[in-house]
């Protein structure tokens, strides 16, 4: 067992890889609902190898481990703290889709199911690559993983959704090759490890380069007011492909571009044009997502539009470019995750598209509805919740810096999500419910249960966050400080 | 009983209360007995505390570190035990009188009233024992969202607007300026722990203590400082044992210690460095006053009548303490405790008067009282309060107000004024009123209850009245009691 796991340690960056991939490709091969359970299993022993590292090295301080020769693969404080949150998000993603798998044909499950692990594949590769090129690489093999899924969901409007994602997609790609290109000619290196060190020959073009990137990954993260494939990937609401895009996808593109900031925005030479593009874009996501959440009729819309508003406090934290806003900014993708699978949860366990659904569904399914709470009070930065500290933090990160207007921001989403948010719970718990029960009915429902629990368990976490605020303390300190 | 058990049962005995009246709704009789059982155990603890608090007891309770130096903490000192102490105590009678309540009326969804009631008491603790901003910020966050579901407990569409009315107006309040107020706060005292003496004292220029002094007292909107105060009126349909729980026991007494609490624990000396602001916010207060009294004048509907009734006398404890002097915190402390006697005495009179009538009209009150001797009686008592007419509680607190706004020190004759007219207007809208109801034709029409209120409607309106007296045999012992408030106030 000793032996195993002394294994398995050696190999912790790259077994998370080859798990996935294997895992997609024997879901591929078995039947419907066996390829369901291999591919949470496998989904679920990446979150097990990524905790394990992220505990020794952040919490633990163990140090941090040099990856094999010829693997093109570099640990930092980042990729560290986002990967088990990742794949953790995604095994819980994969565990609840058994009860929305219906929603597509069943003869494309086990290829729904192995398109997921491509995607968590593909963000744990964009968090562990070297360079820019295999993060360019690994990003493009989740995004079109996402609009397949997406595309194999039924209906037009799932296949015009996933149309408009790869356009939008396209476009991203174009940047961040772009982006990539202008970054190289003036930086001399694709080694993310050598940026900080490289010799610029010109500041203003690696900083357009970098810009480029960051703007190319952060469409595919939904980021205002680069959002509007949004709008047709999220009409339909039970299906496996919004639950996972919602929740992985989002997730993952906003994990790597903190990890891209990481090394882009702290560099002496280009670090402060990055951090006013990324205060820019932050500070408007933050308003456009915010204003956009609270006219939406559609949960599934609504929780991707307060996404991109939680979203835009986290550039803000990242453009901070000091170790509390990495910090900060990790804590608030932690806060984004929780409320994300509890919001997309509970929309695909009732079954809610149009906000009307909600009426009286904390009465009728009581688990989906403490979830969609708990996602509402921690968007809206009720004290006590994992939104309120991932807020916190970015207030004290900011005022720190003399970044007042942050704090303004913050306190404009906090408000914008008291408008939402309080909506939300309103039609939970204070309507009579008018029509009937919309969401899955079979025992199959129960799958989703686990996700839902741990969502909430996730939010009330931030009651006594101590190992959670260590972790990305350690993370923030690790990517500034001790880059190898 | 040690002292830190007192605190931790004030603070969780509401809660485990709710829930298990929720847990045991039948038999009605079982679930009221464990409301009030719960109501009384909760009374005790406090009792405790006001003993804890006289023997200047070290009583600390950390709950959780949500923030790495910022903890979830209760602290027991004069002013919080005081006003637990007053609160709970009421709320033993409105146990009782919400008992009767759910009866008289046959309520529907009477453990949620009772339950949410609970609830609401505990987040009222909680503020009041806060021991830090974030501490009161999460105790008044959590007071707000547990008494929506009262606000909108009837769920027809006015109730719900009420409810929205309600829930937008104090969490955007709170969160729009109570909280930048904090994180402020925090930037320049590098803590938000409450201090006798003041956190800001010595650290704040005089624009910035002059900003923050509005965010804090506009952020705190349970004070129902104009222009935030909408959702008073607003949330007067809701059912009479709810409204007992905001205008007398939880919303307003809470906007009330944080007021104080901000103007004694945050302020302190730097409430001079805030003067400007301080006098507008006075003014504001006052101005407000006397027009929430007119307002109350033309208002039929009685619950309407009393809820601007209510907000003309929260105001007067915003004007107490931003007087930024002993004598005006001593004044504020104690309108909490005659504003929360009189309040819950005329909210109970009224819905028992409701119950058994259904009348809620001023028109139709003429006469009642000889109908309904007892009940009527304890309306007039609390009336008195209210307008603040000797020897009623209502009367030290004025008296103590006016004369802190008119001494030398404060320089305030104009706002002792607006005080003196807010008393002359709330005794135009309640005395008339409670005369008629006594002295008035007993009408002859049939009741809805025509065997008339039972004890468990009448008693605590008596003892509510009764409590209105409380200030006459203890204002002095409550001086010194409180001092240590004030000793490093300016």
């Amino acid at each position: 067992m000793t032996a195993a796991l002394d294994l398995m340690r050696t190999h912790a960056a790259l077994l998370p890889l080859i798990i996935a991939m294997v895992g997609a490709a024997l879901a591929m091969l078995c039947p419907p609902r066996l390829s369901w359970g291999l591919a949470t299993i496998a989904a679920l022993l990446c979150a097990f190898v990524t905790a394990d590292t992220t505990v020794r090295v952040l919490i633990a301080a163990a140090p941090l481990w040099s990856v094999a020769e010829g693997v093109p693969l570099l640990a930092d404080g980042i990729g560290l703290f986002a990967s088990p949150l990742m794949a953790a998000v995604a095994a819980l993603a994969l565990a609840a889709s058994g009860a929305v798998l219906s929603d597509i044909e069943r003869r494309t499950w086990p290829l729904a199911m192995a398109l997921v692990l491509c995607q968590l594949f593909g963000w744990l590769g964009a968090l562990a690559a070297r360079d820019l090129a295999g993060v360019f690489v690994a990003i493009e093999t989740a995004w079109l993983a996402s609009v397949a899924l997406l595309a194999f969901s039924d209906g037009r409007t799932a296949l015009g959704g996933a149309l408009r994602m790869l356009g939008a997609g396209g476009v991203g790609s174009a940047l961040f090759l772009c982006g990539v290109g202008i970054f190289y000619r003036s930086v001399g290196t694709l080694e993310l490890s050598a940026i900080a060190t490289a010799h610029i020959e010109s500041a203003d073009a690696a900083a357009l380069g970098a810009g480029l990137m960051l703007l190319g990954v952060a469409l595919k993260a939904g980021v205002a007011p680069l959002h509007d494939w949004m709008g047709g990937a999220f009409t339909r609401p039970g299906g496996p492909a919004a639950l996972v895009l919602g929740t992985v996808g989002v997730i993952g593109a906003l994990a790597v571009i903190v990890r891209l900031a990481g090394y882009v925005a702290t560099s002496p030479t280009i670090g402060e044009g990055v951090s006013i593009a990324l205060a820019v874009l932050g500070g408007a996501s933050v308003v456009i997502g915010s204003v956009q959440a609270v006219g939406a009729h559609n949960l599934t819309r609504l929780a991707a539009y307060a996404g991109a508003a939680q979203a835009g406090g986290i550039l803000l934290c990242v453009a901070l470019g000091s170790p509390a806003g990495f910090a900060a900014a990790l804590v608030q993708l932690t806060a984004l995750a929780a409320a994300a699978l509890a919001l997309f949860g509970g929309a695909a366990a009732g079954g809610v598209q149009s906000l009307e659904h909600l009426d009286g569904l904390g009465r009728r399914a009581p688990l989906a509805g403490a979830a969609i709470m708990s996602g509402a009070i921690s968007l809206m930065g009720a004290p006590l919740t994992l939104g309120f500290l991932g807020r916190w933090r970015l207030v004290e990160a900011g005022v720190g810096a003399g970044w007042w207007w942050a704090a303004g921001a913050v306190i404009f989403a906090s408000l914008a999500g008291v408008f939402y948010g309080g909506r939300l719970i309103e039609r939970l718990y204070f309507r009579r419910a008018g029509d009937l029960f919309h969401g899955p009915n079979d025992a199959w429902r129960w799958a989703l249960a686990p996700m839902l629990a741990a969502s909430i368990v996730a939010i009330a976490f931030g009651v006594s966050p101590a190992l959670l605020l260590t972790a990305a303390d350690s993370a923030g300190a690790l990517m500034l400080g001790g880059l190898p | 009983m040690s002292a830190e058990l007192a605190l931790l049962g004030v603070l969780a005995t509401p809660v485990l209360q709710a829930l298990l009246v929720l847990a045991l709704q039948r038999p009605p009789g079982l679930r009221d007995v464990v409301h009030i059982v719960g109501a009384l155990i909760t009374a005790l603890c406090a009792l405790r505390l006001v003993g804890a608090a006289a023997e200047q007891e070290s009583v600390r309770l950390v709950l959780a570190q949500p923030l790495p130096n910022v903890g979830l903490a209760f602290v027991v000192e004069p002013l919080g035990a005081l006003a637990a102490a007053a609160l709970s105590g009421l709320g033993v009678l409105h146990a009782v009188h919400a008992a009767g309540m759910v009866r008289a009326t046959q309520e529907k969804a009477p453990a949620r009233l009772m339950a949410f009631i609970a609830l609401a008491g505990a987040a009222t603790m909680a503020v009041a024992f806060s021991a830090n901003l974030f501490t009161f910020f999460v105790a008044y966050q959590a007071l707000t969202l547990a008494v929506f579901p009262l606000v909108a407990h009837r769920g027809d569409e006015e109730a719900r607007r009420a409810g929205r009315t309600f829930l937008a107006t104090l969490l955007t309040a709170s969160m729009g300026l109570f909280l930048p107020a904090m994180i402020w706060t925090y930037a320049i005292a590098g803590a938000l722990d409450f201090q006798p003496g003041g956190m800001l004292a010595g650290k704040v220029d005089i624009p910035t203590a002059n900003i923050l002094l509005v965010l804090f007292v506009l952020g705190l909107a349970m004070a129902a400082m104009p222009p935030l105060h909408r959702w008073l009126p607003e949330s007067s349909r809701a059912p009479d044992p709810a409204l007992v729980t905001i205008q007398g026991l939880a919303i307003i007494p809470a906007g009330g210690i944080g007021v104080i609490k901000v103007a004694a624990f945050v302020f302190g000396p730097a409430l001079i460095e805030a003067r400007l602001a301080s006098l507008a916010l006075i003014g504001l207060a006052g101005v407000g006053m006397c027009v929430a009294a007119l307002i109350a004048l033309s208002r039929r509907d009685l619950r309407e009548r009393l809820a601007y009734s209510c907000m003309a006398q929260s105001l007067a404890v915003v004007m107490g303490a931003l007087v930024a002097l002993p004598m005006g915190l001593f004044a504020a402390a104690l309108q909490i405790v005659a504003l929360a006697c009189a309040a819950t005495t005329l909210s109970m009179a009224v819905g028992t008067s409701a119950a058994i009538t259904t009348r809620r009209n001023v028109e139709d009150y003429v006469g009642l009282g000889r109908v309904m001797p007892w009940t009527f009686a304890g309306f007039a008592l609390a009336s008195a309060s209210m307008i603040g007419m000797p020897p009623f509680s209502g009367a030290w607190a004025k008296l103590w107000l006016i004369t802190a706004l008119g001494a030398p020190a404060g320089g305030l004759m104009w706002a002792a004024a607006l005080v003196g007219v807010a008393a002359v207007l709330t005794f135009a809208h309640l005395g008339p009123l409670a005369a008629s109801a006594l002295s008035g034709k007993a009408p002859t029409d049939a009741f809805k209850r025509p065997d008339g209120a039972s004890i468990l409607l009448a008693a605590p309106v008596i003892l509510g009245a009764a409590a209105t007296l409380s200030l006459l045999v203890l204002a002095d012992s409550l001086a010194r009691f409180l001092s240590p408030i004030w000793n490093s106030a300016p």
